[in-house]
């Protein structure tokens, strides 16, 4: 039992190292793939780590509103994501077992977004403000769909529980699985916007509102908030692949593993080539689009109680 | 015939108000009427034989007159006429009725006249201080002749700040500029929003304010303000510098050689297509589509290059003199110009396909940034804002100058009001561009770059010049002087009248729609105030004001 628990945390360090390692390098092969489809040369694929670096070099400045309140913004911001990467398998099992429930990750990706709303607020500037106005109706609209998504999965295993959820599939179901269908388009619809890319970076629109919530960060605080962003996009596609891409994971270690990772690749490129060829979305645009996409998701959730 | 004809009007219905005219040619004319009878002569030619409204212009005449002078520029733009209405203002009492009741689009000029010049306009609603800087004492006039141009008002107060109107009830202020990351100039709105919709707004703009209509009547000689006429705009400079000396030339009665007029022609077109492609990639900046952002920069830069081949620089080319230009197309350059169009063409073409059909676009610009055809007539808007308004007003057909008028081209209307409309018409002007340099390369005789005039400029006489620039019409006024410079030259780039749009644009629209409709109008606004530094070891905080970062920066290095 004790080794057992020992093993659990080792692979969930062992998660929360793979997720910082290799977040910066999806960040440059996402600006490498987008340089290219621009007619740029770009920076080269490395270039994240140094950016973090200098960044994490840099004074360490106290400005906004509340500066307390912004240094405990992008700690928690940072240390909600890694906690969800404990959670999330990364190409193995889900690494922890009966620790916890879907409700638990739901909360936490939850968390996410409050940490933004925090940011803003720590800020107070009216730009600040609009932005986070702007991603309070955001949440409102996007998080009930990875809710949905997840509870669809619990609904097919029977279970909440979390490893349960994450090891089963949303296609386990005797006739053809409509609600995992759905909700594989739903969620792929709506992934730009929870990596907060384009055509979703409404609260942050640099052209519009000069980052928003973002807008008084620098030097290490910043570094630790795009940190942060990076390792949501890995994990929010490690997610998506565990959840309703799971073909071929399951085959032996090196193998499954390759697979996982070159399918989250796959995910990578499908958010930088639909963000290099949109525009930003307004945000009445956006949240019409995600309430469409919730009755989806419904409809999903109702198929799949009785057992489609 | 079209001047008599509007001239005979003008008596019949004013009499012996009419107090001269001046007809140089047919397409122009200069008409003195009677104080008393401005206001009823500017409404009849603006509503009753619907004139296009221009611009005002005020001088101190006094020296030469004794009397102040007030001109209200107006267009007949079917047919092809320019027309001048000017009155002498007493320079014991300078007070003159305010035409803006009629002619809403008059506002600005009329503020402007009474900041610079001190002519008060009678009647004007909202005199409000428009382009003299916060700390200028009241009641000093820098445009009069007695004021020189390096002079520093006594009683100038650095400190004081601009004192903006209430905003409305029930509204949040939001701040947008002087610097913003898609304002390229520094300019201030003063937002009023509810949520997310803009109820309103107040503009504080002027803020660097260059005073170069000063320095060219009191420092600079003729040949020497085509240069810095084009230092005006850093993206259409050319045009500015083409307008000015097409102005003089107009006044003083001079016809540069065909060469030259082809050339002109050419380099103006050459800077509409710089301009248009950059237009269009910072639009899409706007709305977050990086990438045509990027591909629309990179199909632009062989233009900046060929610029660069003809006249040694990217922009700003100095291209003209008094009754001709500088640079020579060689057979050479020519080869190399047809070539880039070529690439151009079909580069942007499939890039102009793709943009139309394109939904999410459209979805950021339909119905965004409206302004109907009563807005464009009131404000006086001008350019491809006004062509996408239906408006079918372009000077290069309008008023022919350079060899436009050898020339056949569209001028590109849409009916859509919009943003998107806008789009279209900029996207699609580029080929009719690319057509207008092949005919002049085709046409184009050999000849003379230039005049070579031995003789004085005529002293007192009046020019006008409108060229259509890429973000419309660019009116230059002049009226000849002594001392080989003008005794005063206004100019009125597009944007000032455009800008006086944007409030009724953006109002109950969402926030988020702001940028992209003020970068519709392209927007032409240039620049450090103040700056602050701290003392780490001490921590004490110290402002730098605006006198000091000038002696800063022109203290020469030891």
């Amino acid at each position: 039992m004790h080794r057992n628990i020992i093993w659990m945390i080792l692979i969930g360090l062992a998660n929360v190292v793979i997720v910082l390692l290799v977040a910066p390098f999806f960040q440059g092969v996402l600006r490498k793939i987008t340089a290219l489809i621009q007619s740029r040369q770009g920076p080269p694929v490395w270039q994240p780590y140094f950016d973090l670096l200098k960044l994490l070099g840099k004074e360490d400045i106290e400005s906004g509103e509340s500066p307390l309140m912004q240094r405990f913004a992008v700690y928690l911001s940072l240390a909600t994501v890694l906690t969800i990467a404990c959670l999330v398998p990364m190409g193995c099992a889900a690494p922890m077992n009966a620790v916890g429930d879907v409700i638990l990750l739901i909360y936490l990706l939850t968390l996410c977004g409050i940490c933004t709303l925090l940011a803003g607020l720590a800020a107070g500037s009216t730009y600040s403000l609009l932005g986070i106005s702007r991603e309070m109706m955001t949440m409102i609209a996007l998080e009930p769909l990875f809710a949905i998504a997840l509870v669809v999965g619990a609904v097919h295993t029977h279970s909440f529980r979390l490893d349960t959820v994450l090891n089963g599939s949303v296609y386990a179901s005797a006739a053809f699985p409509w609600s995992g269908v759905i909700m594989l388009a739903v969620m792929l619809l709506s992934f730009q916007a929870f990596v907060q890319r384009v055509p979703f970076d409404i609260s942050e629109a640099e052209t519009e509102l000069m980052e928003g919530p973002l807008m008084e960060y620098s030097g290490p605080k910043l570094a630790l908030f795009k940190y942060a962003q990076m390792a949501k996009l890995v994990i929010y596609s490690a997610l998506f692949v565990t959840l309703f891409v799971p073909w071929g994971s399951s085959l032996v270690f090196p193998l499954g593993w390759l697979v996982f990772w070159a399918k989250v690749t796959g995910l990578v490129l499908f958010v930088t080539l639909v963000a290099a060829t949109h525009a930003r979305y307004r945000i009445d645009q956006a949240i019409r689009y995600f309430a469409g996409l919730l009755v989806l998701a419904l409809v999903a959730l109702v198929l799949a109680s009785y057992g489609y | 015939m079209v001047a008599r004809e509007k001239l005979n009007l003008l008596k019949g219905k004013f009499g012996a108000a009419v107090q001269r005219a001046d007809m140089p040619c047919d397409e122009r004319l200069f008409v003195f009427v009677e104080a008393s009878a401005l206001k009823a002569v500017c409404q009849y030619l603006f509503r009753d034989l619907d004139a296009r409204y221009v611009i005002s212009i005020g001088m101190d005449d006094r020296p030469f007159s004794g009397h102040f002078l007030v001109a209200h520029d107006f267009a007949f733009d079917r047919e092809h006429l320019l027309c001048s209405v000017l009155t002498h203002v007493p320079a014991d009492n300078p007070k003159v009725d305010s035409i803006t009741d009629v002619v809403p689009a008059a506002n600005w000029a009329e503020r402007e006249i009474y900041d610079l010049i001190g002519i008060e306009p009678v009647g004007h609603r909202y005199l409000k201080r428009l382009v003299l800087p916060d700390g200028w004492p009241d009641g000093v006039h820098p445009l009069r002749k007695d004021f020189a141009w390096n002079q520093v008002p006594e009683g100038f107060d650095d400190t004081k700040e601009f004192k903006f109107d209430e905003p409305p009830e029930g509204c949040t202020v939001v701040p947008f500029g002087p610097f913003h990351p898609t304002l390229d100039e520094p300019t201030h709105f003063r937002l009023y929003i509810e949520g997310e919709m803009v109820r309103g707004c107040e503009y504080r703009g002027f803020m660097v304010h260059r005073g170069i209509e000063k320095l060219a009547e009191s420092v600079l000689t003729y040949n020497e303000i085509p240069m810095m006429a084009e230092r005006i705009c850093g993206i259409c400079g050319c045009v500015h510098n083409v307008a000015y000396a097409q102005a003089v030339e107009s006044a003083a009665a001079i016809k540069p050689p065909p060469r030259a007029e082809y050339i002109r022609t050419i380099m103006l077109e050459i800077e509409r297509l710089h301009s248009h492609l950059l237009w269009v990639g910072l639009a899409c900046h706007i709305v977050g589509f990086d990438t045509m952002f990027m591909q629309s920069w990179r199909i632009r830069e062989p233009i900046m290059w060929i610029a660069e081949k003809i006249s040694g620089n990217r922009k700003t080319y100095a291209l003209c003199v008094i009754g001709g230009v500088r640079w020579d197309i060689t057979p050479e350059v020519k080869d190399e110009l047809r070539g880039v169009l070529d690439k151009l063409e079909a580069e942007w073409r499939p890039v102009v396909a793709a943009v139309s059909k394109d939904k999410n676009i459209q979805k950021r610009t339909r119905g965004v940034g409206v302004a109907d055809r009563n807005l464009v007539k009131n404000a006086g808007l001008v350019g491809p804002v006004a062509r996408a308004s239906g408006a079918d007003i372009d000077c290069r057909r309008d008023h022919p100058y350079a060899a436009y008028d050898r020339l056949d081209f569209k001028v590109i209307v849409e009916s859509g009001c919009d943003v998107w409309s806008r789009v279209l018409v900029r996207a699609n002007e580029v080929f009719e561009s690319i057509k207008i340099i092949r005919q002049c390369l085709e046409k184009m005789e050999d000849g003379p770059l230039h005049l070579s005039l031995k003789d004085e400029l005529p002293v007192g006489r009046f020019g006008l010049s409108s060229v259509e620039a890429p973000r419309g019409e660019s009116h230059h006024f002049v009226i000849t002087g002594e001392n080989n410079r003008p005794r005063r030259w206004r100019v009125r780039a597009p944007t000032y009248q455009n800008l006086q749009g944007i409030p009724a644009m953006i109002k109950d629209q969402q926030f988020a729609d702001m940028t992209i409709s003020l970068g519709s109008i392209d927007p032409c606004f240039s620049c450090t105030d103040r700056l602050e530094t701290i003392d780490l070891r001490s921590g004490v905080a110290k402002v730098w004001t605006q006198e000091e970062l000038i002696k800063l920066t022109r203290a020469k290095k030891a």
